[in-house]
């Protein structure tokens, strides 16, 4: 009917005062994969609602104390998305149209014939499945656009990023040669003696010092939108790769670091795993980012999961901690270059984007879930082999 | 064993890189010669003997590879060593096909620029040394006949 195969049978909430009335039509909407409660009034109804869901309310308009049209107004204000059917005296019709008005999804006028009333039921039901797909659809709708969005963002980012990197080099370079010669001039026996000597030693010193941070940031950058260029003239590839031995490898390089600060790793395993489709050396350095990071945001005591299971057509890992999360503000930003919350020369905000670059290039996704002093979880889903 | 005096050529764009540079191999007793462009860098080779050439890939007009092909072109036993930034370490790969002797990231570690520049000058030596001795062979054998 609907398609939707959990629910072909029609959950049903039955509200009239009159006993008899109810338990004729009871009776006669069972087995017509309906199901049917009752309930005598509309104080009643709202109550059994709150008990119980159903998806579709046939109620009589005249009923003593809360009647039917207001009981109407209750239910669409708390359970927009049910869908009610009133019955009305044969002499009333004005109160059907009054009901529709309020928001039922139609009326039927008292003696009912039960066919009619069923075909009612029905084409309520499918419209309730109908507005939940929608709604459904909307929601994908809106979460691919969301990740188009931050991935023209990043990219555009990172366009700029490595313009301002290249730009940065030549100066750096000649910063370094400049302080270099004179570092070599100091060291010439004929300025042994200088005065001051150890000063000038060291702030060329510092200089050196700086220009090597500077450049290793450059680095970065331009690796990372190397990585994820996808450029034609230099294919990317692409082999099976076995996701269990990849991310045991993982897991050996960050264990001692673990270790130290006492956190447990965990590697998680949902057989049958597939194999995967991909470039083996850059996956594995997007896992030891994601573990790295999990182990600088995990205190003591704390455990760090990873794990590895197949979905209808792509693999996922999931790299899960118990830390410290990322507060709701950071969140959207955590994939953009440069962006750190680590102090200064600690971090250089570049792993998280370049582990977004790498698993655009190898055609997968990554996203992040996280609750502030629950943990975070990092979530990657790649193409799998045929 | 008499030792000839080696020359090396730096060619960037970058001018205050290659003035600068020039004077720390100066500094270590190098004889440097800047030039500014790929077009100068030929024009200058055909009056200059050299042995190795220190060249930046990304330099407008004719680009870091266009020079190098046409260096190994006409001077085929001339060493080169490409400077690269790391968005372009595809055309250090290409460079290196093309018969670069190596490349280096820049700024590069000056250390590592004197090793390779050595290890290019040394395998200029040999193979200048290999070609005497083939020379001299041939000289031998017309003169037997």
């Amino acid at each position: 009917m609907s398609g939707d195969g959990d629910r072909n049978i029609i959950r049903v909430l039955l509200v009239d005062d009159e006993e008899d009335y109810r338990s004729v039509l009871h009776k006669r909407l069972s087995g017509r994969s309906i199901s049917v409660v009752e309930a005598a009034t509309g104080q009643a109804a709202l109550d059994q609602l709150s008990v119980a869901p159903v998806d579709v309310v046939v109620m009589d308009v005249k009923m003593p104390g809360m009647d039917g049209v207001q009981t109407l107004k209750c239910i669409k204000d708390r359970y927009p998305e049910l869908e009610v059917i009133l019955l009305t005296g044969h002499a009333n019709p004005q109160d059907g149209v009054e009901g529709i008005k309020m928001g039922a999804f139609d009326y039927l006028s008292k003696p009912i014939e039960i066919e009619q009333l069923v075909r009612k039921i029905r084409q309520a039901d499918e419209k309730i499945v109908r507005a939940r797909v929608e709604k459904e659809e909307a929601a994908f709708r809106e979460r691919i656009k969301q990740q188009m969005v931050i991935a023209e963002r990043l990219a555009a980012l990172g366009t700029m990023a490595t313009g301002v990197a290249h730009e940065i080099n030549n100066p750096l370079a000649i910063i370094q040669e400049s302080a270099g010669w004179l570092q070599q001039i100091l060291g010439k026996p004929e300025l042994r003696d200088i005065p001051r000597k150890a000063d000038f030693e060291k702030a060329l010193n510092r200089i050196g010092k700086a220009v090597h941070r500077a450049r290793n940031i450059t680095r970065q950058l331009l690796q990372a939108v190397h990585t994820q260029s996808t450029d034609l003239t230099e294919p990317v590839e692409m082999v099976a790769v076995d996701l269990q031995s990849l991310a045991r490898e993982s897991i050996s390089l960050v264990e001692q670091e673990a270790q130290q600060k006492q956190i447990a790793i965990r590697l998680d395993i949902v057989e049958p795993l597939p194999v995967v489709w991909s470039e083996p050396y850059p996956l594995l350095q997007v896992l030891i980012n994601l573990m790295t990071n999990a182990i600088h945001a995990t205190g003591a005591g704390g455990t760090i999961t990873l794990r590895l299971e197949g979905t209808d057509d792509r693999a996922r890992i999931t790299v899960l901690d118990t830390g410290c999360g990322i507060s709701e503000e950071h969140l959207p930003r955590i994939f953009e270059p440069f962006f750190t919350t680590k102090g200064v020369g600690q971090g250089t905000g570049m792993g998280l984007y370049v582990s977004w670059g790498i698993i655009q290039k190898l055609g997968g996704t990554i996203s992040v879930n996280s609750q502030v002093n629950q943990g975070s979880t990092f979530t990657i889903t790649l193409p799998v082999k045929e | 064993m008499f030792k000839t005096p080696s020359y090396i050529m730096l060619v960037d764009d970058e001018e205050d890189f290659v003035e600068m540079l020039s004077l720390r191999l100066k500094e270590i007793d190098e004889n440097v010669i800047p030039v500014y462009s790929g077009e100068a860098c030929l024009e200058k080779l055909k009056e200059q003997d050299v042995d190795v050439v220190i060249l930046d890939v990304k330099m407008p007009g004719m680009d870091g590879i266009e020079t190098l092909q046409e260096i190994k072109k006409q001077f085929p036993l001339l060493e080169v060593i490409m400077l690269t930034g790391h968005g372009t370490i595809e055309a250090a790969v290409q460079g290196m096909k093309l018969g670069a002797f190596d490349f280096l990231f820049k700024p590069a570690d000056f250390d590592d620029l004197t090793a390779k520049l050595n290890q290019a000058r040394q395998r200029k030596q040999d193979q200048m040394e290999r070609i005497k001795k083939a020379e001299a062979a041939m000289l031998l054998r017309s003169a037997k006949i």
